[in-house]
């Protein structure tokens, strides 16, 4: 009998470690319904590990492309300063920015005394032409920027005579006129007055006409309208 | 008399595996599984030998924990070797199950009937 009471003793404690075997398996499989199973996970695996090749090709293409953004980064910056450079020189020359610098300054005024009765007033008066010339003769000889009282002539400014005025960038402009250009001063003076020249023309039609250097000139841009 | 001691035993197994707090990871699941199983098994075989007056203490011990530790290694080294080796200890271990309760089946009608 004493046998027997150890015999289903042992058999009660085995059962107790099955119930606690089933229990926990269980407890595990109701967890997460469906379970996940091998497969599943060495497919992930292997997802893992191509994502991870992906990321390190990734990765290397982020490098490259950096070094090659920073040499782009490189040439743009000298690229900007060359631009720089150009713009200024295009907007000088469009006259949108004051120059400042070594010219030379011509007054030209209309005759002063006005003899020769029964000639009709105003004939001896300066004309568009005499301006237009002395402006040509003067970027002929080399001058950077050009006004005439004050207004800076460029590409498009036109010196035209409208009845007893003279327009120039559409404004209306009176002797006495003050031409300023900056410029090598020797060069100009002398292109305008060589002998026959410009200058011996103009005296010679009456017109008061007066050349002097400047070592600093200062010419205004172009005022827009 | 041997039947309702393995019933409380199992009972008491059960109060204790859903109380603690410890939860198999999911990847020894399968192993767990497959220990139960065998585990199963043996139990099913001790009642049929106690019913058959052939119990031997130790056979059934180290019966029970051999089985389930073999299943289980058996398991993970198929896992190891991509072979679906815990198939085989499910069909084994079911089949023997079946035999064991076919047999106390028997053993209990026949006492009815005496």
């Amino acid at each position: 009998m004493s046998q027997r009471t150890t015999v289903y003793i042992s058999i009660m404690l085995v059962a107790a470690i099955l119930g606690i075997m089933l229990a926990v398996q269980f407890r595990v499989v109701n967890r997460s319904p469906g379970g996940i199973s091998a497969n599943r996970a060495e497919e992930l695996l292997t997802d893992l590990k191509q994502i991870n090749r992906e990321q390190e090709n990734l990765k290397k293409e982020i490098a490259d492309l950096n070094y090659k953004l920073n040499q782009v980064n490189k040439g743009k910056s000298e690229a900007i300063e060359a631009l720089r450079g150009e713009l200024n020189k295009v907007r000088m020359s469009a006259g949108l920015v004051t120059v400042t610098g070594p010219g030379v300054e011509v007054v030209l005024d209309n005759p002063k005394n006005e003899t020769e009765p029964g000639m009709p007033p105003g004939l001896f008066i300066i004309r568009d032409e005499d301006l237009l010339k002395v402006v040509n003769e003067l970027w002929g000889a080399g001058a950077e920027a050009i006004s005439i009282n004050g207004q800076r002539i460029i590409a498009t400014s036109e010196i035209r005579l409208a009845a007893p005025f003279i327009n120039i960038n559409t404004r209306r402009v009176v002797p006495p006129y003050q031409v300023l250009a900056v410029g090598n001063p020797d060069t100009l003076v002398s292109s305008l007055e060589l002998p026959g020249g410009l200058v011996e023309y103009l005296r010679s039609l009456g017109i008061d006409i007066t050349v002097e250097k400047h070592d600093d000139l200062t010419i205004p841009a172009y005022a827009e309208r | 008399m041997g039947i309702m001691l393995t019933a409380t035993g199992l009972l008491i197994g059960l109060l204790i595996g859903f109380n603690i707090p410890v939860i198999l990871p999911q990847d020894y699941a399968k192993y767990m599984s497959v220990a139960a199983l065998a585990a199963l098994d043996s139990v099913f075989g001790g009642i049929r030998a106690a019913i058959e007056d052939k119990f031997d203490h130790g056979i059934f011990v180290t019966g029970f924990f051999s089985n389930a530790l073999l299943a289980a290694g058996l398991t993970y080294i198929g896992d190891r070797l991509g072979i679906d080796l815990y198939l085989a200890a499910v069909v084994a271990f079911g089949v023997r199950l079946f035999q064991n309760l076919a047999i106390i089946r028997r053993h209990i009608l026949k006492n009815k009937i005496t």
